[in-house]
């Protein structure tokens, strides 16, 4: 039944009214002439009104005339008035078609990316050699070959191990998978040394399979090898094994950071603008304002003012808020100088230390200066310096 | 004669599970909820008013009784009708 309705709507149809004494008739006469009536409504006890596709409208006028009823037409619906009603109103349908169209083409092209997954490679890095690949904003989506702008991109950046770009809407996602950083393994089968990773004095050394070369207390440099893989024996053909033994040795660690008692800081002041500008792709609109401050932070926000879901539109809104700065020139007494020093001196030592190492013994020395405190950390730590390397 | 071929044709429709509106050219009444009547086989309206329609059929006169009745769709095969329905007899 929908189909004819579907139908009747593309051809055009017509709600009429039906007044006579025989309106039964009129309804069986019409459907044995093959003609389609709906939604027949009595409005009266001599009338109904009902609607009836245009193109049987003409056969209607015979069976008007043998039931001596009148016929009247209320409204014409369907494709064909709503044609005509448009193009006495050509100006708008063409904006609307135009605004239809342009936003189907909109559709069609990519409008933002996105970079999902990334752990240590910086998202901009992978943007960019995205971006070289041929997946920019304003691509058009059809253009795209995911699968060759995927290898070439995995290619360029080894240190992915997966990469996938999904498109939805006008919006690009690319997930990719990093590389684990793997170490040099080498296989049990092969033969190696097993050399100082550091200078340092061997606190403990146990070999468990190769020639051990130093002793406990022994003092050895970086690179030093510890345990031999070769093993030469009198009597005996040299055998190449595959060492390994734990090795701790205590090594030192040395650093030094001077801060001056002078110091320039930056405070806010409280006092801000914000300016605003629209972005359309890579252009910016907006009226060129300059900056009431000499010293300030800036602080950009972006932001997408058109998007429906997975369709976003390159229009955006960017403001700026400028956050004035005033210089405060600022002296450090002694003790809060050696703070910072210290404060400073224990981060970068954090970073030097391996999981596994214990810190022995941490000194600090300061030096009292005119205008500025120097500090130098020594420390003792014990940590496992056994490094294996493929004998060749 | 008439109700002897009737007879020989119920008889076979049964035999042969053969849907008996088909075989018959009897109406089939379909009866949605209680706001949709739907009568295939029908023969022509004979009476449409808002509280009741009468529908010839190949058995009998049909007669829906209700309130606020309208006839969604006319086809010569089948009608559809609509409104708030109390009572479909024969």
């Amino acid at each position: 039944m929908i189909v004819i309705r579907l139908w009747n709507f593309f051809r055009g149809y017509a709600i009429i009214i039906v007044e006579g004494l025989k309106i039964e008739r009129f309804i069986n006469m019409a459907i044995s002439n093959g003609i389609y009536i709906w939604d027949i409504k009595k409005l009266s006890y001599t009338s109904i009104s009902a609607k009836i596709g245009l193109a049987n409208f003409g056969k209607m006028r015979e069976i008007v005339r043998k039931t001596d009823s009148t016929i009247e037409i209320k409204e014409k619906r369907g494709l064909p008035f709503m044609w005509k009603n448009l193009k006495r109103h050509k100006l708008f349908t063409a904006s609307v078609l135009m605004l239809v169209v342009m936003i189907y083409i909109m559709c069609s092209y990519v409008w933002m990316i996105e970079v999902i997954g990334v752990k240590n490679i910086d998202p901009k890095t992978v943007m960019e050699i995205v971006n070289q690949e041929g997946l920019k904003e304003g691509v058009r989506k059809a253009k795209l070959d995911r699968h060759a702008i995927e290898n070439r991109v995995l290619i360029k950046l080894p240190q992915l191990s997966w990469i996938g770009i999904q498109i939805r809407g006008t919006k690009a996602t690319i997930e990719v998978v990093e590389k684990r950083e793997e170490p040099e393994l080498i296989s049990k089968t092969d033969a190696c040394d097993i050399v100082a990773s550091k200078s340092g004095v061997i606190d403990k050394i146990l070999v468990l399979n190769g020639d051990g070369v130093v002793k406990d207390g022994a003092t050895v440099k970086k690179g030093q090898v510890l345990v031999m893989g070769t093993i030469v024996r009198e009597n005996t053909e040299t055998r190449l094994v595959h060492s390994l033994a734990q090795i701790t040795a205590r090594t030192w660690y040395e650093d030094a950071e001077e801060m001056d008692l002078q110091q320039i800081e930056f405070k806010e002041t409280g006092r801000n603008t914000t300016h605003y500008k629209i972005k359309i792709l890579d252009k910016e609109f907006g009226f060129k304002k300059s900056i009431p401050y000499n010293e300030y932070n800036e602080l950009r926000e972006e932001k997408n003012i058109l998007s429906f879901g997975d369709y976003i539109f390159p229009v955006k809104l960017l403001s700026t808020e400028y956050q004035e700065l005033v210089k405060v020139p600022k002296t450090l007494t002694v003790e809060q100088a050696k703070k910072r020093c210290e404060e400073r001196l224990n981060q970068r030592l954090k970073l030097q230390l391996s999981e596994d190492a214990v810190v022995l013994d941490k000194k600090i020395d300061y030096f009292v200066e005119k205008k500025s405190v120097k500090a130098k950390i020594s420390v003792e730590i014990l940590e496992e310096i056994g490094v294996k390397k493929r004998i060749h | 004669m008439k109700k002897r071929t009737y007879k020989i044709k119920e008889t076979l429709s049964n035999a042969l599970e053969l849907p008996k509106d088909i075989i018959l050219d009897v109406a089939k009444v379909t009866l949605i909820g209680s706001n949709n009547v739907a009568v295939e086989n029908h023969k022509g309206i004979l009476e449409y008013n808002e509280d009741q329609i009468r529908v010839n059929t190949g058995s009998g006169i049909l007669t829906i009784h209700g309130s606020k009745l309208n006839i969604k769709s006319i086809l010569q095969e089948e009608i559809t009708i609509t409104g708030e329905i109390n009572s479909v007899s024969y």
